[in-house]
């Protein structure tokens, strides 16, 4: 555990490395998308706030579609193959008691999970586990070399 | 179950129908969803390489006039120090917009590559402001426009005022702010900046007596400032990306921004930050606080 580099990964951000990290992050209704390569035993991880790039702002991983395309790219930079690749998701939780409702347009945890499960069907990479929604923040470890995701749920609310 | 009365059987085929209507109203919204995401990548593609052009203005036209100054300057009579010494200020303050626009261009890369991180530090905010506004001094007095700073902050000594932020990125968030509100300025005017502190947070706003922005462009210069640039105030120079970067660099530092603006009588705008925490929920921020509890899940 100790000789483990460390790194947290703070919002719209998005690591990946060769060597064997621990990253560590806090979802509320963010999501993160865990890519582990089971051939190179490489791994990394985004943490994205919104669904969709509104077109607008920087095209930062901030949004769902950038980031999970932007891990994708940068795990194939570093020698992965698409088949070798295993994906988990979390996250995706409706904090606020004022997301519970109907309304499509507020529920973003639910919104933001969507888009990482359809973007990766459509990069034909497999979930092979996920905790997603629900009302309460998560932490979550993730090794980047065993591709082991330790999780937790928060009592605390979280943004 | 087989003896189901028509009137069972109805319902059923009416909720069927609704049910199947929804769904197609999904896909249908879901569709619009995808082709307007398309729609957007290309402008971003062409986008892209308007900006480029754009750009490579920018660093161009600083490069030119520091390459001819500095040549002229070896060339002209050594006795003639005004002469000389006009010159250097000339390749200082391009030198400085280049630098400028050069930290604007990686930041804005760093950002969309996922790189950005908050570095937090005590930082004293007023020699941090001052330290930007010494480096527009030169700027401002070939306009002829007065900076002037109003620090209503009260804090111990009433001398230093430290607040736990990333220096780097507030120091760009202030220059982009200071830099717009010359850009936009008539000559001979003034800006005014004002600091103050709510609680937590750290407000500072930036007030010019320039052009203004109409309500309408209001929305866009947060929304698409990239575009404006292209079409209206092409005469100003810029690369259109000041605003949005400091929205995302405020975003990554939880805070936030905020315009008031008249057409013709000039804009302030203003920004708040709240101080960082050491603390981000369940971590400490350093890293002896990595064993696990008992309720950790594997996956």
């Amino acid at each position: 555990m100790d000789n483990y580099l460390q790194h947290f990964l703070y919002p719209s951000s998005l690591f990946v490395s060769k060597d064997p990290y621990l990253v560590k992050t806090i979802l509320g209704s963010c999501v993160a998308v865990c890519l582990w390569d089971k051939r190179l035993k490489i791994g990394g991880i985004n943490h994205f706030m919104l669904p969709h790039w509104n077109g607008n702002d920087l095209a930062s991983p901030k949004y769902g579609n950038i980031a999970i395309d932007k891990l994708v790219e940068k795990m194939l930079y570093n020698g992965s193959r698409i088949e070798d690749l295993q994906a988990k998701i979390f996250g995706g939780g409706e904090l606020l008691s004022a997301n519970t409702g109907r309304n499509s347009t507020t529920m973003i945890g639910e919104r933001n999970i969507r888009v990482a499960r359809m973007m990766l069907e459509e990069k034909n990479i497999q979930v092979v586990a996920s905790s997603t929604g629900g009302k309460k923040g998560r932490k979550i470890l993730f090794f980047t070399n065993t591709g082991e995701v330790r999780h937790k749920f928060l009592d605390k609310q979280t943004t | 179950m087989s003896n189901l009365s028509d009137k069972q059987l109805l319902k059923e085929l009416r909720d069927l129908i609704t049910q199947r209507r929804s769904f197609e109203n999904e896909l249908k919204e879901l569709s619009r969803d995808y082709q307007d995401v398309t729609k957007k990548l290309r402008e971003s593609e062409a986008l892209k390489s308007h900006f480029i052009s754009n750009i490579s203005n920018e660093i161009v036209n600083p490069f030119t006039s520091i390459l001819g100054l500095s040549k002229s300057i070896l060339s002209v009579e050594k006795q003639d120090w005004k002469k000389v010494v006009s010159m250097v200020a000339l390749i200082h303050s391009e030198a400085f917009n280049l630098d400028f626009q050069l930290r604007n261009i990686f930041v804005a890369a760093k950002i969309e590559a996922g790189e950005i991180q908050p570095n937090i530090a005590k930082v004293n905010i007023r020699s941090l402001i001052q330290t930007v506004l010494d480096s527009f001094q030169i700027v401002a007095r070939k306009m002829g426009i007065e900076i002037i700073l109003q620090f209503n902050i009260e804090y111990g000594f009433g001398k230093n005022f430290y607040f736990k932020t990333d220096s780097e990125k507030l120091k760009l968030i202030v220059s982009n702010l200071i830099n717009n509100a010359l850009k936009y300025s008539y000559k001979d005017s003034k800006i005014i900046i004002n600091v103050w502190v709510d609680d937590d947070v750290l407000n500072l706003s930036v007030q010019d007596y320039g052009t203004g922005i109409s309500e309408k462009n209001q929305k866009i210069i947060f929304e698409r400032f990239k575009r404006l640039d292209s079409g209206i105030n092409s005469i100003n120079r810029g690369h259109g990306l000041g605003l949005s970067i400091t929205k995302a660099l405020l975003d990554v530092l939880g805070g936030n921004i905020e315009i008031d603006s008249k057409k013709g009588e000039g804009s302030t705008f203003t920004i708040s930050l709240p101080e960082a925490k050491n603390i981000v929920e369940g971590f400490s921020g350093e890293g002896n606080d990595m064993f696990f509890d008992e309720g950790d899940e594997i996956f």
